[in-house]
């Protein structure tokens, strides 16, 4: 966390110099305040480091100008509010329902943000959207993938990625596709932790498999960040499926994978519902036990290829953090840039204004570092045009399988 | 259910329930030494895990091989704990229970702030240790090689601790000073180091669990908080002031809890830990083998 005296004194010198005015004020703002929550201490605290980096990245992209096919890249600042800069305001909710509505409540407030991004954790993102709704503040999902939040009916909650619905589809798009190919694909194993983000995947996937005559032979839900996992996986080896499909956090993902070494049990099939898959501490840890496992996304450094401001960006990442972007880094580089380009759009940083801006977003595919087709919003704040890619991990990293269009190498399946 | 799962439940969970004994022993020790409850018990086995692992990145000391030094390392850490912060709140003139909840529990905040600043909130593992990874089995039992050695050196720390209390002139001091603070001063012991040597051994308790849980676990600065809250209860359950009720409490919470995922979803596994904790402290308050 770099926080240097300079930057207090900035901050406290211009919100000193911007509260008296009101809203009227607030409007010619030499800044735009953004607030950004995410777990910067706890068991996630890894994810939040990163993600104050991949904002950060995106904060310099806005702030200065960059010969970048991207929107605001090209300009110094917001030009919308005469060049004003984005600053941000980062909080610690700690991956707790609770501390993130107290901090949410705390940046409107007192940090007068004119908009919040979040949350990683889905729990926690009902709970800070809540409070958003409330004060009429926008809040954006950068990462957030739960089903259920965007079908609460709030006004002010936009989500630019994809959700667990969408994931879980290409995942069966892609089994039909194997299964058209001569492979057999017939039973599920579920695993799923038991916070918002596992119940809620679990739940569109056992509908899905449903749907598409999948048998689920297992549906395991776990304790999140439990000290052993030795049950669960006699159960999963037990069920000895066709594919293994978990949704676990970084934590739980390793230890799944350990115990089911220590187990004797291989998955034939591993096909995860990111999260922790997509974690680099999770491939260093247990890495060499799954070559071949496939993970949604919705991003691919594969994509520097096609878009080569894809790789630079993703360089000015790596400087910060030491990692290439994943799938979370890059939709909360992502998250940032929508949302200010919404305030410069809408001139002004009244929530209003700003939500109109956001409703009215079309953003081309191409001027995002996505694989997305367009970013454009529904009528409950979702972009359906966000399409998930799926990726296998091989040779110490991830190439895109799926789908088609977006694929640069053929699946390996079953997994080595 | 095959009988292969059943007894196979029954392994995983003795092998987790000695790992889980050893843990709680070293807070039973403290508790039952001075009736203060060490709330950074989890933070001394995730500091213990850090040493261990560090030991091997930096040195490639295998976490076997470490275990004596993290244990050694972590008795000087408690009896530094002691001597410097929980001496001094000892000396609380009002309310001294909830001064040392807050000391120890500060404490635990502390430590684990500092690991995430100095260690970064980064999950480490050890991944190529001599054990790690390899399992025996036989028909159709699995054995993690990591974890059943975790569990002789449980057996063995236990034995070497018993012996200790109950052969040697300082274990002999250790419990005259348990049973009496007081009349153990009027003899010519000094309490202070009797207090810093059971921190120290409590301490070292829970470095030796720490180095050899680093061979299948996970390392990250929040670890401690899921084996704490069992050792709380292990202890507990075991019977307050007794080491010997400690370790038994872990073994029978691993069995527990495998049992109870046998025969209920995974999730309500902890329900089972509870349910028996909740029936022992109805029939017998001070636990299993308590003697306060």
């Amino acid at each position: 966390m770099k926080i240097n005296r300079r930057h207090l004194v900035i901050g406290g010198a211009a919100s000193a110099a911007v509260l008296p005015f009101g809203t009227a004020a607030r409007a010619q703002a030499k800044e735009v305040v953004i607030g950004v929550i995410y777990p910067l201490s706890g068991a996630s605290a890894q994810i939040g480091v990163d993600a104050q980096k991949a904002f950060q990245t995106a904060a310099e992209l806005i702030n200065n100008k960059y010969d970048y096919d991207l929107p605001l890249a090209r300009d110094e600042g917001l030009p919308g509010l005469g060049g004003a800069k984005v600053r941000l305001v980062f909080a610690d909710h700690q991956a707790d329902p609770q501390k993130g509505r107290a901090e949410a409540e705390r940046l409107i407030t007192q940090e007068k943000v004119s908009a919040i991004v979040g949350t990683y954790q889905s729990a926690v993102a009902v709970t800070v959207s809540q409070i958003c709704e409330r004060y009429q503040v926008p809040f954006l999902s950068a990462d957030n993938s739960s089903p259920s939040l965007h079908r609460r009916g709030l006004k002010f909650y936009f989500r630019a990625a994809p959700h667990d619905e969408m994931f879980s589809q290409a995942m069966f798009d892609f089994f039909d596709a194997q299964k058209k190919k001569g492979q057999k694909i017939e039973t599920l194993a579920l695993f799923h932790e038991d916070t918002i983000f596992g119940t809620d995947s679990a739940n569109a996937q056992l509908k899905l498999a449903k749907d598409r005559g999948y048998k689920v032979v297992a549906d395991i839900k776990y304790r999140a960040n439990s000290p052993s996992l030795t049950a669960e996986v006699q159960q999963l080896k037990a069920a000895d499926a066709d594919v293994l499909m978990p949704s676990s956090y970084t934590t739980d993902g390793i230890l799944l994978i350990r115990t089911m070494g220590e187990l004797g049990y291989k998955a034939k099939n591993i096909v995860a519902q990111d999260a922790g898959f997509s974690e680099k501490a999770l491939y260093d840890a247990v890495g060499d036990k799954i070559p071949g496992v496939i993970s949604r996304g919705s991003f691919s450094l594969d994509l520097a290829a096609k878009r080569p401001m894809v790789g630079k960006i993703n360089d000015m990442y790596k400087e910060r953090s030491g990692k290439d972007f994943n799938d979370y880094s890059s939709r909360q580089f992502m998250g940032l840039i929508v949302m200010a380009d919404a305030i410069n759009r809408a001139k002004s940083t009244d929530g209003e204004k700003i939500r109109e801006a956001l409703v009215a977003t079309d953003m081309p595919g191409d001027k995002t570092i996505m694989p997305w087709k367009q970013v454009k919003f529904d009528a409950e704040g979702q972009n359906t045009f966000a399409d998930p890619v799926l990726l296998q991990y091989v040779g110490g990293k991830f190439v895109t399988i799926f789908p088609e269009q977006a694929a640069v190498a053929e699946a390996i399946w079953p997994m080595p | 259910m095959t009988t292969a799962t059943i007894i196979q439940s029954l392994a995983s969970g003795l092998l987790m329930g000695l790992l889980y004994g050893l843990v709680a022993v070293g807070l039973a020790l403290i508790f039952g030494l001075m009736d203060v409850t060490n709330f950074a018990h989890g933070e001394f086995l995730m500091l213990a895990m850090y040493i261990s692992f560090f030991l091997f990145a930096f040195f490639a000391i295998d976490p076997l091989l470490s275990a004596p030094l993290v244990g050694a390392a972590m008795f000087v850490f408690g009896a530094v704990a002691y001597l410097f912060i929980i001496r001094f709140a000892m000396r609380a003139k009002a309310n001294i229970g909830m001064v040392q909840i807050f000391t120890t529990f500060g404490l635990a905040i502390l430590m684990r702030g500092l690991a995430q600043y100095f260690f970064t909130p980064d999950y480490r593992s050890i991944n190529v240790s001599w054990l790690g990874g390899k399992t025996i089995s036989f028909g159709g039992i699995f054995l993690p090689v990591p974890q059943l050695v975790g569990a002789l050196v449980s057996l063995a720390a236990f034995g070497a601790l018993y012996f200790f209390i109950k052969k040697t002139d300082f274990g002999r001091a250790l419990e005259a000073t348990r049973e009496d603070a007081g009349a153990v001063a009027l003899v010519g012991i000094d309490k202070n180091r009797v207090f810093a040597l059971g921190w120290g051994l409590g301490s070292a308790l829970v470095g030796l669990a720490g180095a050899v849980m680093a061979m299948f676990f996970y390392i990250y600065p929040d670890v401690g908080a899921s084996f704490a809250l069992i050792a709380y209860v292990t202890v507990a359950l075991g019977g307050f002031g007794s080491v010997f009720g400690a370790f038994a409490g872990g073994i029978i919470v691993g069995l527990v809890e495998a049992t109870t995922a046998l025969i209920m979803p995974p999730s309500l596994k902890a329900v089972g830990i509870y349910a028996v904790y909740l029936l022992v402290v109805f029939i017998r308050p001070r636990g299993l083998f308590g003697s306060i």
